[in-house]
């Protein structure tokens, strides 16, 4: 074949797409050229024939060729698609179908969450059990030995020397006297008291306490610094803490810690009585004679400690008027803290 | 401790602090103000003098009237329901706007009963100036029309609430506090007048002390006045016990509360002339002995409690209450004068036992100033001569058994500077501590020791020094600004996320998370299962019955949620909770463990339109069975099998055990229908719950992978109809016994029941996959196994093929 032959077959190609009426007619025409034993499969087979000189410009004449059959082809198809079936278009207003996530629980929430800020911090979780004895929940925390604290109204007790925590302390109690410092932790967990429920007291609530306890100093302006960089993660980037100071028997200095109103930012709201001020957490420095019950020489060793309610956090965090709400279980209301 | 702001002023000059100033200084100091009462009226100028000018009834009311009011410039109509409101008088007139201070509510135009109101007349507990009143308060004095009420009345009182922490009981004093402003504000603290003349007899001619028992009263003082006029005290000392919370009684009490409020030390008058054989013991009650306290009540004392007794009967409770019958009364002229120091301890046991706590007690159990007795005697006997012309003999009788010696306690100021974490000198620190009444006995250097006021029993330690530093600077003053990375726990707390991990999956599960109490009553556990009732823990102290007991499973308080959101109208819910059960074995040792409770209500899980197809009692277990089984499985937790059981709650046919590499980890069904009765549920409810320690052991454990089949499989269905006692195990086992080894899964694809298969059978489809992991099998192979399966399944089961 030579190259005019060529070009003869590329016109009378393109002429027979111009002329195709239907679809079925251009397919006819697609399948007689480019088809398996289509023409220009075909004429490439004869490249074989054509002298060597003229092969290069046969190949790229037949490559043209080919390039603008199925362009011609496929323009003059856009012609003939069938136009898309009307009337049974997707509902998209249906309800989909996919099974919703469940919700973790609020105190569960707030625990996690503050597992990782502390755990940035190079804090980690510790546990015990919730049935302690006396030395772990009270002596080895220097309570004075006749404080109203252990009186059979505050404190569930179920033997002489059995009781229900009052606090998560006594986990630290447990951590110092199996490790040596330091100890940097966190102690979230069930705690009780004998309270009777209301809105703001229940007598099975939750706690989160940490401890930091090093051979090295450790400063109420370290604790400060701790619990600001909490409060700012927890509260939001305007969150503050102010130190007043306080009396626990297990720390000396102590404070109690204030965060500023996360709803005025600090102006004076009905949340926080006026004050900019939302009371969260008692802390201070361990009390030496903490260090004396748990092995530590107390001259040695420097440290601090902070507790705070988890029901609380969870009760200002997301709102919750009533801490009865939390172990109620009300599903409508669990599902909105997803 | 309620402290009034122009008392406090005696000792310390604080006039020229607003309220809020000093509120704040005490609070970030240590000593919190819980609140600021103004007592009397701090009325604003919307208060003035108001002439009543017409006083008419009101149409529509048999006890209001309309008044047309003046302040000298306007008038104004006003409804009044006083009776006392009559033309021509003058009263307290609040205009539209005044804030009335008791109650607080703000004085608004209103229309009572149809006729316009424009402010209010005021009565004098309207005005917070007394605690009651009668109508309308008529200012008989004639002040001037218009004139603000403010200018009429005494400036109001300002009272301090203290929360006086526990290691402060030397703030349970008006001068204590004012000893706290000394130090904050570098003012001189000016003391009261101890000054008395003493005459006559020697005290000694009118009574003998003797102290038995001196581990629980270590000082004893008594004076002998004579010849008071035990009338009513000056209006001044009433007025300062009334805004302390005291009641006002005569003179001789009063003073004695006086001083106890002012210095903090608890004194007692006994009428000396009741005084039998002329002697004081402090002794221990006899066992049984009885005494009538001054509440009027008769008390039965023990060997515990000590007395304060003459030679024959007991007359006060030492440091708690005095007796009736030697009480001051009117006519007693002739008073001696206690003054003592009791232990903490045991006027604490005995206050408790006796539930007796008074102003007196709560002193002495947080411990009085060692060294006050004789000087708080002197002030009571100064105040008594001054207000009663008491005659005041000579001396005192001081039995003195103290070993008293001030506390000594050293600082090092590195050590403080360390712990605060603030730069401070040492001559700083000395002079914070100097300011709050500590001596330097020695100082060398690096160190320093200080001699403790006997006032401040706190201060023992290092670390309390430490503490009076950094209250006194101000904890603001600490910078909170750099985060010190500190030391990183190298603890291990996997446990926790572990369980995070298994909250995680069952939330993606669709469940969500419950927390219940760790205690409920007996009564509904036993409703679960009493099988074990005998291995409870019980709270001796419960808040209430229905939390007497701590659990012992999850399943009582699951199915109450469950219940109570059914009852709410709640169409589904899923719940779970991870939580402790508590138990106490036969020698009484208590352990607790953790487990994991899952329950659904309703027709949870369905898509909108499936969901008012009734839930069979099947399918609603096999949710739960195929939660428990996946959560297994994501935890990577082994071989989960199961096992009918008879557990009391799950209907019969109905409870199964939970089967863990080969070990009952928990148990799951359907709760009986008796049950849920109560929540008036009449659909299925499934629950299980399990032991978590097991489920969460190899949570970590992901296996190695396996390759991934690289040939197609060839999948076969059969169907047949076969006996319903005949398991869905007992086909997979029957199928998996006659299958090659190229059969790789067996997996069900219908269950059917009709009239038509007939009763007490079902029909059962199954897809079986034959796959190799070297080839593709051929036809032939896929058949010749399927053949031996069918014919398997015909000759072991019995079963009907219809179609393979």
């Amino acid at each position: 074949m030579t190259l005019a032959d060529l070009e003869k077959q590329q016109i009378k190609s393109l002429n027979e797409v111009a002329v195709a009426t239907d679809a079925a007619a251009l397919e006819q025409v697609r399948i007689h050229y480019l088809g398996r034993n289509g023409v220009v499969p075909a004429v490439m087979k004869q490249m074989k024939d054509v002298a060597p000189a003229d092969r290069p410009v046969f190949g790229k004449s037949v490559n043209k060729w080919s390039n603008e059959l199925k362009q011609a082809l496929a323009a003059k198809s856009q012609l003939f698609d069938k136009p898309k079936k009307s009337g049974s278009a997707f509902d998209y207003t249906l309800p989909g179908r996919w099974p919703t996530a469940g919700s973790k629980h609020p105190i569960s929430r707030v625990i996690e969450e503050s597992a990782a800020i502390f755990g940035k911090l190079g804090f980690t979780v510790a546990d015990g059990p919730d049935i302690e004895n006396k030395f772990n929940n009270f002596t080895a925390l220097n309570t004075p030995a006749h404080h109203p604290s252990m009186n059979e109204s505050d404190t569930f007790w179920l033997a002489e020397d059995q009781l229900l925590r009052t606090q998560t302390s006594p986990v630290q109690i447990r951590m110092m006297t199996e490790h040596k410092p330091p100890v940097r932790i966190i102690t979230p967990g069930r705690t009780y008291r004998r309270d009777t429920t209301d809105a703001t007291h229940s007598a099975n609530f939750h706690q989160l306490e940490g401890l930091y306890v090093d051979t090295k100093p450790v400063s109420l302006a370290d604790l400060k610094a701790t619990l600001a960089y909490y409060a700012k993660e927890m509260m939001g980037s305007e969150a503050g803490v102010r130190f007043r100071p306080h009396f626990f028997p297990f720390t000396e200095p102590s404070v109690e810690v204030d965060f500023s109103c996360h709803v005025c930012a600090g102006k004076g709201c009905r949340v926080c009585k006026m004050s900019g001020w939302i009371e969260i957490a008692g802390a201070g420095m361990v009390d030496p004679r903490v260090f004396e019950f748990v092995g530590y020489p107390p001259e040695e060793v420097y440290g601090y400690a902070f507790g705070f309610g988890i029901e609380r956090i969870a009760m200002i965090k997301y709102g919750i008027p009533d801490i009865r709400w939390l172990y109620e279980n009300d599903v409508r209301f669990l599902e909105q803290l997803r | 401790m309620k402290v009034p702001v122009s008392w406090l002023n005696e000792y310390v000059e604080v006039s020229d602090l607003s309220v809020q100033e000093l509120s704040d200084k005490l609070t970030f100091s240590g000593i919190e103000v819980e609140g600021i009462e103004s007592v009397g009226a701090d009325l604003d100028d919307k208060f003035v003098v108001g002439e009543v000018l017409t006083c008419v009834p009101h149409e529509n009311s048999d006890h209001l009237s309309v008044c047309s009011v003046s302040d000298g410039m306007d008038e104004y109509q006003v409804v009044c329901g006083a009776p006392n409101c009559r033309a021509g008088i003058k009263v307290p007139f609040a205009k539209v706007g005044a804030v009335i201070p008791d109650g607080g509510f703000k004085i608004k135009k209103a229309k009572l009963r149809g006729v316009l109101s424009f402010g209010m007349l005021c009565s004098a507990s309207e005005l917070n100036i007394s605690e009651e009143s009668d109508g309308i308060m008529i200012l008989e004095s004639d002040p001037a029309t218009g004139t603000p009420v403010r200018e009429l009345l005494p400036p109001p009182e300002i009272v301090l609430d203290l929360e006086v922490t526990w290691n402060r009981p030397d703030c349970l004093s008006i001068i204590g506090v004012a000893r706290e402003f000394a130090a904050l504000l570098k003012r001189p603290l000016k003391m009261p007048s101890l000054d008395f003349t003493e005459s006559g007899e020697p005290v000694e001619k009118y009574v003998k002390v003797s102290i038995e028992t001196p581990e629980m009263c270590s000082r004893y003082t008594a004076r002998i006045l004579t010849e008071v006029k035990d009338g009513a005290s000056p209006l001044w000392m009433q007025q300062r016990l009334e805004l302390c919370g005291v009641r006002a009684i005569s003179l001789t009490v009063d003073v004695t509360n006086y001083v106890m409020l002012e210095m903090g030390q608890p004194l007692h008058a006994f009428d000396y002339r009741k005084l039998a054989g002329q002697s004081v013991v402090v002794r221990c009650a006899q066992d049984g002995e009885i005494m009538e306290t001054l509440d009027g009540v008769k008390r039965t004392l023990d060997s515990s409690m000590l007395v304060i007794a003459d030679a024959k009967d007991a007359l006060a409770v030492a440091g708690i209450m005095g007796g009736a019958e030697s009480e001051i009364a009117a006519g007693s002229e002739h008073v001696l004068l206690e003054s003592a120091l009791f232990d903490p301890v045991s006027t604490k046991f005995t206050a408790a036992s006796l539930g007796l706590a008074t102003e007196s007690s709560r002193r002495f159990e947080r411990g009085v100033d060692l060294d006050l007795a004789d000087l708080a005697s002197r002030r009571a006997t100064s105040l008594l001569a001054e207000h009663g012309g008491a005659k005041v003999a000579v001396g005192v009788i001081d039995c003195d058994l103290r070993d008293f010696k001030n506390q000594r306690t050293p600082l090092r100021f590195d050590r403080a500077r360390q712990v605060i974490g603030v730069d401070i000198s040492d001559d700083a620190m000395i002079e914070i501590l100097r300011d709050l009444g500590l001596i330097v006995e020695s100082n060398s250097g690096g160190s320093a020791v200080f001699v403790i006021p006997s006032y401040r029993l706190d201060l023992t330690l290092e670390a309390d020094l430490i503490e009076e530093i950094a209250r006194m600077k101000g904890f603001d003053n600490i910078p909170g600004v750099v985060l010190e990375s500190g030391s990183v726990s190298t603890l291990d707390d996997g446990f926790f996320y572990d369980r995070k991990r298994c909250r995680e999956v069952l939330t993606g599960f669709g469940f969500t998370e419950s927390m219940h109490y760790s205690f409920l009553s007996a009564g509904e556990l036993d409703a679960f299962d009493k099988r074990s009732s005998e291995f409870r823990a019980v709270i001796p102290n419960p808040v209430s019955g229905d939390f007497g007991v701590l659990r012992d499973s999850l399943l009582p308080q699951m199915a109450a949620s469950l219940g109570r959101n059914a009852s709410r109208q709640v169409e589904s819910a899923a719940l779970f909770e991870m939580g402790r059960v508590f138990a106490k074995n036969s020698e009484g040792v208590f352990s607790e463990e953790e487990r994991v409770s899952l329950g659904i209500m309703g027709p949870f899980g369905r898509t909108e339109i499936t969901r008012r197809t009734p839930v069979s009692n099947e399918e609603a277990l096999l949710w739960i069975k195929g939660a428990v089984e996946n959560l297994v499985n994501v935890l990577h937790a082994g071989n989960v099998n199961f096992k009918l059981n008879d557990h009391p709650a799950m209907e019969e046919g109905w409870g199964v055990d939970i089967i863990l590499n080969k070990k009952v980890i928990g148990c799951m069904g359907l709760v009986t229908a008796k049950l849920r009765h109560q929540w008036r549920m009449t659909l299925p409810m499934p629950m299980a719950e399990l032991k978590l320690e097991p489920l969460l052991a190899g949570v970590n454990k992901v296996p190695a992978v396996k390759p991934v089949p690289a040939y197609p499989a060839v999948n076969r269905d059969i169907a047949f109809i076969s006996d319903s006692s005949i398991t869905h195990r007992d086909v997979v086992k029957c199928i998996r016994k006659a299958g090659s080894v190229e059969l790789t899964k067996i997996a069900i694809f219908d269950i059917f029941i009709s009239k038509e298969i007939g009763k007490g059978k079902r029909s059962l489809g199954y897809t079986l996959s034959f796959r190799s992991l070297e080839r593709t099998l051929t036809d032939h192979e896929v058949n010749e196994s399927f053949t031996k399966i069918i014919q398997a399944l015909k000759d072991d089961l019995k079963v009907d093929v219809r179609e393979a």
